[in-house]
């Protein structure tokens, strides 16, 4: 993605984030740097209206919880409620959270490390060039971050989530097919189905189900049919 | 409940097929059944020859006497496999890395990456098999 100048880029981490393709690459990503500080567990929220009730597994974009810990959570608890939830609506400065000190942050009873049952949360809001906003948060049972590494991790962060946002979370709409999702899109017109496309093209059927959505996407349209209608009306596909 | 899924393995060191089964075995959310073979060969006899569903194929990147996945995933897809393909390498920084799509390969890890987190999410994000919350 050599969409960013020198300018932006700084103290050598950003080959990594230059190379990630996929969720796989930013998973990786997120995972190692929380292990480096400490952490045990990463999570991206993505966050809409305050007061528009919000699931905790809902709104997690990618993460490494525990499988079925977050919906578990939501059967337990309202992630609104959460002092560290409305504290992202008063202020986007990087806050760290524990365990013991939660009473002081917020109503009594309302502890989100707590209830999800770690010791030491840190709760990085970014944003993106669109202007939504999420919160990078990581979990794990340390007793508190250094100044330094709080800074580091918090920049970190906020580069990793950029590229993320930029190469995965963008809505691409209106940009250009590449020459594997237009091949994939002539075989849709041609009537084949994921799995016959994922053999002819000798991918798997994941992959054509990506391309697919990714397609959708671009070409701003519902269905498939509505896919190949347009594709030949812009002169994509003949 | 914990989801059942079949795995092969195709690395031509057998300790990475005891150090994966280790892994695996720390993976909770998942009842993962890992199938081992050291060749591409072998990988491809297994796929024709097995009844039972594939639902992940992890390989190593080096192969004999193949060079790198650029030349053992497309073959694996010439048989007719469809499933995801995930390719293993102790380093992923060499540039052809970035061109994992035009071969086939659905995602690359590093071999010290590769931990039951990491796992747990690739079985999460590929295989759509619904794991019920925390129960």
């Amino acid at each position: 993605m050599p969409v960013l100048n020198k300018h932006y880029r700084r103290y050598g981490f950003e080959s990594d984030l230059e190379k990630a393709l996929n969720r796989v690459d930013f998973f990786r990503i997120f995972h190692t740097m929380a292990l480096r500080y400490g952490f045990e567990h990463f999570g991206v929220l993505q966050l809409a209206n305050e007061h528009e009730t919000s699931m905790l597994s809902s709104r997690l974009v990618l993460h490494d919880l525990p499988a079925g810990l977050a919906e578990t959570y939501d059967k337990r608890h309202r992630i609104n409620d959460s002092a560290i939830f409305k504290s992202f609506y008063k202020s986007t400065i990087s806050t760290v959270w524990l365990g013991t000190d939660a009473p002081e942050n917020g109503a009594a009873g309302v502890d989100f490390l707590d209830q999800i049952g770690f010791d030491m949360a840190l709760a990085i809001p970014v944003h993106s060039i669109a202007g939504t906003r999420y919160v990078v948060l990581f979990l794990g049972d340390g007793e508190d971050i250094g100044r330094t590494e709080h800074l580091e991790i918090a920049y970190e962060a906020n580069c990793a989530f950029d590229y993320f946002y930029r190469q995965v979370l963008a809505n691409k709409a209106g940009m250009g097919l590449t020459p594997r999702e237009t091949e994939i899109l002539r075989w849709i017109s041609y009537g084949k189905t994921a799995s016959e496309i994922a053999l002819i093209v000798s991918v798997s059927e994941h992959t054509v189900n990506s391309h697919t959505a990714t397609i959708l996407k671009k070409l701003d349209v519902v269905n498939r049919t509505q896919m190949v209608a347009k594709a030949i009306r812009e002169q994509i596909i003949q | 409940m914990t989801a059942k899924v079949h795995i092969l393995l195709v690395d031509d060191d057998p300790a990475e097929n005891v150090i994966l089964s280790a892994l695996m075995r720390k993976v909770a959310s998942y009842a993962i059944t890992l199938d081992y073979v050291e060749t591409v060969e072998g990988a491809l006899d297994f796929i024709r020859s097995s009844g039972v569903p594939l639902d992940m194929i992890l390989m190593d990147n080096r192969l004999q006497p193949q060079a790198d996945f650029r030349e053992t995933v497309p073959e694996l897809r010439r048989v007719g496999y469809i499933g995801p393909i995930g390719v293993i390498s102790s380093s992923i920084n060499d540039a052809y890395f970035q061109k994992i799509d035009d071969y086939g390969v659905d995602f690359r890890i590093d071999k010290a990456e590769l931990d039951p987190t990491a796992i747990e999410f690739i079985l999460q994000e590929y295989v759509k098999r619904d794991v019920s919350a925390g129960e």
